[in-house]
């Protein structure tokens, strides 16, 4: 009896033994899901402030085998941000954007790594930015305008001295 | 925000926009004196510089345009100098489209040349350093209209594209009160200042 009692023992220990050294849910079904949900525009002024386009136009067109058709719109919320969904089996859209007069618009492929990556966010941050380099050429521009004027008026003046 | 870009509006109205342009500054420019040129620069420097000041208000960013000053101090030269600002600008900023420059230029020259026209028949350009009072009072209505009606000029062409009447005029001229009041007020301060202290600066115009 006693050696029945200590064999059950035994077995109990290594069930429980066996239970704890294997992983758990080993027998549970695995599901995996993939989805990929929206796709996100944001559309802001530049000139250092950022501030965004608030409840702009916004149309998307899906571009297939490089035919473009209108596949929706919508506005923007007030940050100046706008999602959708993408369309099975396409990869680039062109998304514009319109807001009382001002329009710019953006070309976003998924297959090439889905639109703004880091250089791109830097590049499109400096752009925001103050042009200082900008100004100096228009300051050089005006400069050299200024001395073509000159040149034509003063030949005007002269000439009608001449003339005199 | 009077930058029009590119493909917002349709062909005939920026087509017409160049047209009245060309128009202008072929009658302007024949006008023009050696001894305007280095103001005539120095305004349209100005000028040029002015739209990167910007001041966020509601849902849009907006910025100083200096149209009305521009017309105070240059007389009918403030539209080569609009003219020549905005194509700097075009290029050099990314303010506004490459077609559109024409219709710019008639949105924001055409109100200059109104508030010059404002300014000469307050002040009859009689200005001395004892007339200062009223070259600052009406420099200041000059520099704001010149604002008011590039806004009007603006919602007006916008409403053709199929905007909502109403709704386009309050916002863009909502948006931009504080624009007026201190283009206004700037515009008014400097011709009282110049009228002060070197009246001939608004020479024969």
């Amino acid at each position: 009896m006693n050696t029945i009692r200590s064999l059950v023992v035994l077995a109990l220990i290594l069930i429980l033994c066996m239970a704890l050294i294997c992983p758990p849910a080993s027998a549970h079904r695995v599901i995996v899901q993939g989805r990929v949900s929206e796709i996100q525009v944001k559309a802001y002024f530049g000139g250092g402030d950022a501030a965004p386009m608030a409840d702009a136009n916004v149309e998307i067109y899906a571009i297939k085998d490089g035919q473009e058709e209108l596949y929706l719109t919508g506005k923007a919320d007030a940050d100046g941000m706008f999602y959708f969904a993408p369309k099975i089996g396409v990869s680039e859209y062109r998304a514009v954007v319109e807001a009382t007069g001002h329009k710019g618009e953006e070309t976003v492929n998924l297959a090439e790594g889905a639109g703004i990556m880091e250089a791109e966010q830097a590049e499109a941050e400096k752009e925001a930015n103050l042009p200082i380099t900008g100004i100096i050429t228009g300051f050089g521009y005006l400069a050299g305008l200024a001395g073509i004027a000159m040149i034509i008026t003063a030949r005007k003046m002269k000439k009608k001295y001449e003339n005199k | 925000m009077v930058h029009i870009s590119d493909g917002v509006l349709d062909p005939w109205l920026w087509e017409s926009g160049w047209a009245i342009t060309i128009a202008i500054l072929a009658y302007t420019l024949s006008k023009m004196k050696t001894e305007d040129v280095p103001r005539l620069s120095v305004i349209t420097a100005a000028v040029f510089v002015a739209s990167l000041i910007h001041i966020s208000i509601g849902p849009t960013s907006v910025h100083f345009i200096l149209n009305g000053f521009a017309g105070v101090m240059l007389g009918i030269l403030a539209f080569p100098c609009i003219f020549v600002a905005l194509v700097l600008q075009c290029f050099l900023f990314g303010h506004g489209g490459i077609s559109t420059i024409g219709i710019n230029a008639v949105n924001m020259g055409v109100p200059a040349l109104i508030a010059y026209l404002i300014f000469k028949t307050g002040t009859r350009l009689d200005i001395r350093p004892e007339t200062k009072k009223k070259v600052s009072l009406f420099g200041a209505i000059a520099g704001g209209v010149g604002v008011v009606l590039a806004l009007l000029l603006l919602a007006a062409e916008l409403i053709t594209t199929g905007e909502e009447l109403y709704e386009t005029t309050v916002l863009v001229v909502g948006t931009h009160v504080p624009i007026i009041v201190i283009e206004a007020i700037f515009t008014g301060v400097l011709a009282g200042f110049i009228a002060t202290v070197a009246p001939e600066l608004f020479g024969k115009k």
